[in-house]
């Protein structure tokens, strides 16, 4: 399995310790990556509320990109999964958009055709690899470890124009949390939202969104929260401190952990390759327990 | 000239009134049922609205009454396969499934069904229970007559047990019995095969099939019967805690152009309204919410049914359908987030049991029958009358009538209503036809 | 057919405002609750729901909507989306009005701007940068042996498309 590993802004810039993760990990899976060259921003927050059309844009320009390379293309992001989903889609239905965004595209030397296979690190760790061939990689089960799946609202919703899982029941992350040696059961929060593009005009209402979820978490006695997401992520890790303070709750530690941080642990990998310094949130005894196995 | 036999094809409430009508009127009905039993849905009813009558009660009269009535044949366990000819003269041909018991020695004393080891999930009762291999589908089915469900039985699939044969005190235990073709001469074909409920599973956000705790408006039926699985004892399925606190959440599947459909479903203010009443009757501490959008209430006596349920039962109606349904994983309550629109307020409320108002939808064999008759279906799978205001119980086909909700929702009076309707068009056809 | 990505916008913005307000939509809404029940920001904020939302634009206040801070409250967390019976996605209809309320020069969160100089300088919202470890100290993507970031090739021409396609509506 080949994919373009399309990274996206937030990652590239300040969660690269996902990128460690993924480049450290999916090798490992049989699952080889390249990088894409020019590419930009998706589009998603940064124009789609402004410019729908300028979002569009963006997304097809490196929708085009992948389109050269001859691969599917691999978005770590959620929030870049979702607008690539959305462009697609709409490019599709609205022949004159897409014409008026090859027009432009043409300018750098691109034209976007609109068979693009876009894959979600789920898809391609829970469907393309299998739980079965992951867990028999494992070398340090998670064993007795309590997880927190969160696969965040843009992986799951909406459930009319992507098949990641399912919306109101999605399982595949839970699936490979256990597939680590850990477990994992199901909590009425698991499909609510980060917050985090609230943060943009409410910073506060968002860090109460956010803190809710991860007291929640905590009171069903679980170990750590898992996602996949970098915007959930820097929400519940990167920003954990604030939340403990806007919910002026002092004891809230909840580990945060991007799955594949977790995948490395499980299969044997240095956890300073895995970006794992980077989590604001105290990992550190968690990531002991496991390591000590 | 003796009139020719009409043939009745469903044996729930519109088909038992329409065979009883016709046989009163001196005709001969072949009365074909799919199931073991007639009695349809209205037997699996604990009540019926807005008089609150036992349903059981007011049925089984009629049930019996087919059964003795010298004019009307009951053939259980039967599907009409192949109609050919027109009206005044269809040859019909029935198949009808072994029981595996002789109906001639059965006495419906159920000795076989205590001794049989082997047991099913009993659809009858919703599957809140089980029932075994061997079984009469209800205390009071018609005919009261055992039956083997051969997929299950241990002697059809492994060729052992039959412990059935040896326990029966009459001999009737017969595992030869094989399919039985009948072949029927008919003047006129009425159509009254009934519907099902939608399973709500689908809409993933109401939880049903993860939470036990969710269920159906039929399954709530059983519950509350005194014939149910729980003897009629409010119990919610997961720990069997008595329910205090219940939801009725409406339009399940209904006035929906999203995974579900767009009609409505006819009946569910109504059996809600009637299920509220039922609960408060048992107990009447308990707190018990609708959550509805519109309320359908135009039938005669409907509106002063659902204003006594909220003034002197104290039933809650709130108007919002509830956006979210939760399960604690410690406790195992369920907690419902819901908007009042009257007020704009969200509240979050914690309940024992939700209970999914679903759809009326066709029976997925409504496709085969519609297929052997020549009758159309509509776009959703019921039966296509003639037209719906002008002729809405004959169809494009002559001498083939529909009545009940083998061709929409409607309640029961008006199931009733049609198929005394299709009586009197079969008995004109009849008439007209002899020769 | 002109090529211009401006005049393409407000045709494409108030198609699918026209789409969305239309008969098929807005109007069809139920009122049932479904959304600002499921909606996360509406348990917080009150004042705060999209149900009263999509009750405004079948009235036709779109003006007020437009000019009022309801609309860049919500986060995008698709419930509504998802579960609306009649598929009208209050989502979808804010989305529509944020960009109607910024091509009319009404007010917004001043993130979007950040956002978009980001973009239009390097291609990226944000620039990578030196990050905080946990332990104390900072981390850059080399420190972890990850490849330089790969931007648009040609910036300046990139910047020019991009400048034509929000031009009408800010100059930032």
């Amino acid at each position: 399995m080949r994919y373009a590993l399309y990274l996206g802004c937030t990652i590239q810039s300040e969660q690269f310790g996902y990128e460690a993760s993924v480049r450290e990990t999916l090798p490992r899976l049989g699952i080889e990556l390249e990088d894409m060259e020019g590419v930009s921003c998706c589009g998603f927050p940064a124009l789609s509320s402004v410019s729908k059309v300028g979002w569009h844009y963006l997304s097809a320009r490196n929708l085009a990109i992948a389109e050269d390379m001859g691969l599917a293309v691999l978005p770590l992001c959620n929030g870049c999964h979702l607008s690539f989903i959305e462009t697609k889609h709409f490019l599709e239905k609205d022949p004159e958009l897409k014409n008026i965004i090859n027009m432009n595209l043409e300018k750098e030397g691109l034209n976007y055709r609109g068979d693009i296979r876009i894959v979600h690190l789920l898809e391609a760790l829970h469907d393309e690899v299998g739980t079965q061939k992951i867990s028999e990689k494992v070398v340090k089960p998670l064993e007795g470890i309590k997880l927190a799946s969160h696969p965040g609202c843009h992986a799951i919703r909406p459930s009319d124009l992507q098949k990641v899982d399912d919306a109101e029941n999605p399982q595949k992350l839970d699936d490979l949390i256990r597939a680590l040696g850990a477990e994992t059961f199901d909590y009425p929060e698991k499909i609510d939202c980060c917050g985090s593009q609230l943060a943009v005009t409410s910073g506060r209402v968002t860090l109460r969104i956010a803190g809710e979820k991860l007291q929640a978490v905590k009171s069903y006695g679980f170990d750590g929260l898992v996602t996949t997401c970098p915007f959930c992520f820097k929400m519940y890790d990167g920003r954990q401190r604030a939340i403990k303070g806007a919910l002026k709750d002092a004891s809230l530690d909840l580990p945060v952990f991007y799955y594949t941080q977790l995948l490395g642990l499980a299969l044997g990998s240095d956890p300073k390759s895995l970006g794992l310094q980077m989590n604001q949130s105290p990992v550190g005894d968690l990531v002991e327990r496991i390591l000590e196995g | 000239m003796m009139d020719k036999p009409v043939i009745v094809i469903g044996g729930g409430v519109a088909g038992i009134q329409a065979s009883l009508d016709l046989a009163d009127r001196g005709l001969k009905v072949h009365l074909v049922e799919k199931s073991p039993s007639i009695g349809g849905v209205m037997a699996q009813l604990d009540k019926t609205f807005p008089t609150m009558d036992c349903s059981i009660c007011i049925l089984a009269p009629k049930m019996i009454e087919c059964f003795r009535h010298p004019n009307i044949t009951i053939h259980t366990l039967s599907q009409v396969k192949e109609v050919t000819g027109k009206e005044g003269n269809f040859d019909v041909k029935v198949l009808k499934e072994p029981r595996s018991v002789d109906e001639s020695k059965c006495t419906g004393c159920g000795l076989c069904s205590e001794k049989c080891p082997t047991k099913v999930s009993d659809d009858w009762q919703k599957g809140l229970s089980e029932r075994k291999a061997i079984y009469i589908l209800f205390p009071q089915a018609v005919p009261l007559i055992a039956n083997i469900d051969r997929e299950h039985c241990l002697y059809f699939q492994k060729g052992i047990c039959q412990v059935c044969s040896k326990v029966c005190p009459a001999g009737a235990i017969d595992y030869e019995q094989q399919p039985e073709e009948i072949s029927l001469n008919v003047s006129s074909i009425i159509v009254a095969t009934g519907f099902q409920e939608l399973n709500p599973s689908e809409l993933g956000e109401y939880g049903y099939g993860r939470y036990k705790d969710v269920i159906t408006s039929m399954e709530f039926e059983r519950l509350v019967c005194a014939s149910g699985p729980t003897g009629g004892h409010l119990n919610r399925p997961s720990d069997g805690k008595h329910a205090d606190r219940i939801a009725f959440v409406q339009c399940v599947g209904s006035r929906t152009h999203k995974k579900g459909y767009p009609y409505c479903s006819s009946v569910c203010c109504m059996y809600a309204t009637k299920e509220a009443v039922l609960i408060k009757e048992h107990d009447p501490g308990s707190e018990v919410t609708i959550f509805y959008i519109d309320l359908k209430v135009f039938g005669q006596g409907f509106q002063q049914f659902v204003d006594r349920a909220k003034q002197h039962w104290g039933v809650e109606y709130v108007r919002g359908k509830p956006g979210e349904i939760r399960r604690n994983p410690l406790t195992k309550d369920l907690a419902i987030w819901y908007e009042d629109t009257m007020t704009g307020n969200v509240y979050e409320k914690e309940m024992d049991l939700v209970v999914l108002c679903t759809t009326m939808i066709a029976r997925p064999g409504n496709r085969e029958l519609a297929g052997v008759l020549g009758l159309k279906l509509d776009e959703w799978g019921f039966f296509k009358s003639k037209d719906p205001v002008r002729s809405p119980i004959e169809t494009d086909v002559p001498g083939v009538f529909v009545c009940g909700c083998c061709h929409g929702p409607r309640d029961i009076p008006e199931s009733v209503a049609e198929a005394s309707a299709t009586a009197a068009c079969a008995a004109e056809v009849s008439r007209r036809c002899a020769s | 057919m002109s090529s211009d990505i401006n005049e393409i916008e407000v045709r494409f913005i108030s198609r699918m405002l026209t789409r969305l307000v239309g008969e098929m939509n807005a109007t069809v809404c139920e009122q049932c609750g479904k959304c600002s029940s499921a909606c996360p920001v509406s348990k917080e904020i009150e004042g705060f729901n999209p149900r009263q939302l999509i009750a405004k634009v079948a009235l036709g206040k779109i003006d007020e909507l437009l000019r009022g801070d309801a609309i860049w409250t919500c986060t995008a967390c698709l419930k509504c989306k998802e579960r609306c019976p009649e598929d009208i996605s209050p989502y979808d209809v804010i989305l529509i009005l944020r960009n109607l309320a910024y091509r009319a020069g009404y007010s917004y969160p001043a993130g979007y701007d950040d956002f978009i100089k980001g973009v239009k300088e390097s291609g990226f919202i944000s620039k990578p940068q030196a990050v905080r470890i946990r332990d104390g100290g900072k981390i850059s993507r080399g420190d972890l042996g990850l490849p330089e970031v790969s931007g648009p090739g040609d910036l300046a021409l990139f910047k020019v498309v991009i400048q034509g396609i929000i031009k009408a509506g800010r100059e930032i």
